[in-house]
């Protein structure tokens, strides 16, 4: 485990490194300037060659990148082209946000869709096929509305209907009840966003497993339908949903950048769009760096998991 | 984004300068002329001396003493040095010298005699006093740490979230009404909606979607806060691209456009009839101009005339929005392709766009420039100074007769013969029309009616030192 480790961890450096190349060369192309930004529309000519000089942005392309590189080594993420913030800084007060709406919504999601698809495996086992459609069909209209849509759906409701959650608003840990009720919308957004295709493998791996002998021995031996399914099916049909749980991470960080803008939540996803808008590289390049490493690590922590799920697998 | 006022730009920010500094003057919210603030009075015989004579016992905030003389030069010193890059240091180009001969007197001389100079030195951007122990604190950070002797100060900024500014209990006119102001960052428009909706705000400054301000117009509870037409948006015609360097063409643009049919359409709550580069409350505003009326047989006669009886295609350059073309610029094709122009859309991000229109790299884009002083408006498109990518002047426009009535119209210090100059290159530009006016823009701070006070000036700004919540 601990080699195992050990190589999965070398192995990711050549990840990071062609995710810092590309992105660096990415958003040099983009075209936008980000003195004109900075300056503003109305800056003059001198004002920006000005600002470039100050900014480092009139230096070639390759010693930018070599500056850039070895500030990375040194674990310097470098300053904000547009207020001289330390990346570093930016990044730390916008990741506890997207972590903790990240987090429970990946909580709430498998809380959710974990049980529903067994359910749905259930009683497609046992023949009672119209619940087992009726929750993938629901299912699958949930996976493809937009996010963005649901939202102002669920402000306009709970909102302004209800008054139940506010839309907008600071977040301010010190008041838990609080806290919790400005962060149930984007929660719920993020939830919904990834119950269908979790309900779905769960549903498709529970059903294959409850066709295995061992389970029909476990019934024979009059074992009660409720542990059958939780505790024998669900228990060995897990591998697949560990794996889906660590692929749809993915798809719930990208799902994190959309919803943090409608709630105004100021994470990583509200300062990696405003950082692209204005042009400002280190925020860029520090921002996705970051969610690459958490991305990387999640995946690692999924591949660890599997020992912990099938101790058939040999890390 | 930061609160320094030699480098901030863009409206919200600088509303917030707005309420933490002050200057030598500033606008009435209601009228837009120039009264006193910093300076109690002035004086300039000829429009090249200005002699201003500064108010006693102005505080600064933090604690840093009395504001004197030695304050206004060095901000303006600051906003002069380049090693500042400052974007407003052109506003200062007229300026031979500042002199402080005693502590609450201030003397500029400038090079050439400006009527209009008063307005330099107003509460925006360049105008705004600060103090240079507090600069000099932090040097890299001062737009984070701004001090300044207006009616609030900044107490916290939350970068992507909100600016919380506090009174400033020291205040030269007195404390203000409201002990803290709270700005809440919302980017989405559907999303303030419901914040305020919701009075989870109490006034919005930001919306700009119609359809959302006809609905909050409709809720009895909200007051709809407006200025109508602060500033022009026009169409600006690149002059080097061939048909549009023809004025035959340019009309003819213009007469194939029904403008208030496509404001009624598109913007009827933020958009109104314009004809002039000037939005209609300038004293300087002249009357009478040229209209270019719908009449698409005689833009059709007149492209013929101009040599193209077959129209022509060109590209206008846009800010991508979510959605693709504004339904304004689908009817505005609509209406050119029916006599012949075919208009292709070319949408870019506003970095690129802001980059593209400096450096006039585009055949027929789109501006709004708010501003108080006349001169910012018709020497920045008109004057040959101010050629692309040096300023405004994005059509490339020389015309030797308006460039001397403009310089004539600054140097003059009767205001009745001013106006009467400044007609004539107003009157002689729209015969020309290197820049098409589209509309006169509104804009609103929608918000609960228990609030009060909310004076929009004529820069979109809102100076919150007399807004007060009842109940």
């Amino acid at each position: 485990m601990g080699a195992y480790l050990r190589r999965r961890t070398l192995q990711t450096i050549p990840t990071l490194f062609g995710i810092v190349v590309v992105v660096f060369l990415m958003l040099r192309m983009l075209p936008g300037d980000p003195a004109v930004f900075i300056a503003g529309e109305n800056a003059s000519p001198e004002a920006l060659t000005a600002m470039r000089t100050n900014l480092g942005l009139d230096m070639p392309l390759h010693l930018q990148f070599l500056t850039y590189l070895g500030r990375i080594l040194q674990g310097n993420l470098g300053q904000s082209l547009m207020n001289g913030n330390p990346v570093a800084a930016i990044v730390a007060g916008a990741l506890p946000i997207t972590l903790v709406v990240g987090g429970l919504a990946l909580v709430l999601s498998f809380l959710i869709a974990i049980p529903l698809g067994a359910a749905a495996a259930f009683t497609a086992s046992r023949g009672h096929g119209a619940l087992d459609h009726g929750v993938m069909i629901a299912a699958l209209i949930v996976d493809t509305i937009p996010g963005f849509w649901l939202a102002l759906l669920l402000m306009l409701f709970f909102t302004l209907q209800l008054g139940m959650f506010p839309a907008t608003g600071a977040l301010d840990p010190t008041n838990p009840g609080a806290f919790l009720a400005r962060l149930t919308l984007p929660v719920a957004v993020l939830a919904i966003g990834q119950i269908a295709s979790v309900a779905r493998i769960t549903r498709t791996s529970v059903l294959e497993v409850l066709h295995e002998d061992y389970i029909r021995t476990a019934r024979s031996l009059g074992t009660p339908e409720w542990s059958v399914l939780f505790g024998h099916a669900l228990r060995n049909a897990a591998l697949p949903v560990v794996t889906i749980a660590g692929l749809s991470f993915g798809r719930l960080l990208g799902g994190t950048v959309l919803t943090e803008n409608i709630f105004a939540l100021p994470g990583m996803g509200t300062v990696l769009i405003n950082a692209i808008f204005s042009r400002d590289y280190p925020v860029v390049q520090g921002t996705i760096l970051l969610y690459t490493l958490m991305f990387v690590a999640v995946n690692i922590a999924t591949d660890v998991l599997y020992t912990r799920v099938d101790p058939r697998v040999q890390l | 984004m930061g609160f320094d006022p030699a480098t901030l730009f863009r409206i919200e920010t600088e509303n917030v300068a707005f309420n933490i500094y002050s200057a030598l003057t500033t606008y009435d919210a209601k009228t837009g002329a120039i009264v006193p603030d910093l300076a109690e009075k002035w004086d300039t015989p000829d429009a090249q001396t200005y002699t201003f004579n500064l108010r006693k016992g102005v505080k600064w905030q933090g604690g840093y003493g009395e504001l004197t003389s030695a304050d206004v030069l060095y901000t303006f010193n600051r906003i002069l040095d380049p090693s500042t890059a400052s974007p407003y240091r052109g506003e200062f180009a007229n300026v031979e010298s500042i002199s402080a001969p005693d502590d609450y007197t201030v003397v500029i001389n400038l090079k050439t005699p400006d009527a209009n100079f008063l307005h330099q030195v107003a509460s925006y951007h360049q105008g705004q006093i600060v103090k240079r122990e507090a600069v000099e604190k932090y040097p890299d950070q001062y737009q984070l740490n701004p001090i300044g002797t207006g009616p609030f100060m900044l107490d916290r900024f939350v970068q992507n979230s909100e600016i919380v500014l506090t009174r400033f209990d020291d205040y030269y006119k007195g404390p203000a009404k409201l002990r803290k102001v709270t700005y809440r960052i919302i980017k989405d428009d559907g999303t303030a909606e419901v914040a305020l909706k919701n009075r989870e705000v109490d006034l919005s400054g930001t919306i700009s979607d119609n359809s959302v301000l006809r609905r909050l117009s409709d809720d009895s509870k909200l007051t709809m806060n407006r200025i109508v037409g602060y500033a022009v948006n026009l169409q600006m015609f690149n002059m080097e691209f061939e048909p549009f360097g023809k004025p035959l063409v340019r009309k003819a643009f213009a007469h194939s456009l029904d403008r208030d049919a496509i404001i009624h359409a598109t913007t009827p709550m933020t958009g109104s009839r314009s004809d002039n580069l000037l939005p209609e409350w300038m004293d300087v505003a002249a009357k009478d101009m040229p209209r270019y009326d719908f009449d698409p047989a005689r833009a059709k006669a007149l492209l013929a005339e101009a040599g193209y009886p077959n129209g022509f295609s060109f590209k206008n350059t846009g800010i991508a929005v979510a959605g693709g073309a504004s339904e304004a610029d689908l009817l505005r094709q609509n209406y050119l392709a029916a006599v012949g122009m075919k208009m292709d859309f070319e949408y870019v991000e506003t970095a690129v766009y802001n980059q593209r229109r400096n450096n006039g790299d585009f055949q027929l884009a789109g501006r709004l420039l708010p501003a108080v002083n006349p001169d910012t408006i018709l020497f920045g498109y008109l004057h040959p100074n101010n050629m692309a990518p040096k300023g405004f002047n994005s059509a490339r426009y020389d015309n030797p007769s308006v460039t001397k009535l403009l310089e004539q119209a600054r140097s003059t210090t009767d205001a009745a013969q001013r106006a009467e100059l400044y007609g004539m290159a107003q009157k002689i530009a729209m015969e020309d029309l290197p820049y098409l006016p589209i509309l006169q823009s509104s804009t609103y701070w929608p918000g609960w009616a228990s609030v009060k006070n909310v004076v929009i000036n004529k820069l979109a700004n809102v100076d919150f030192w007399p807004v007060t919540i009842e109940g």
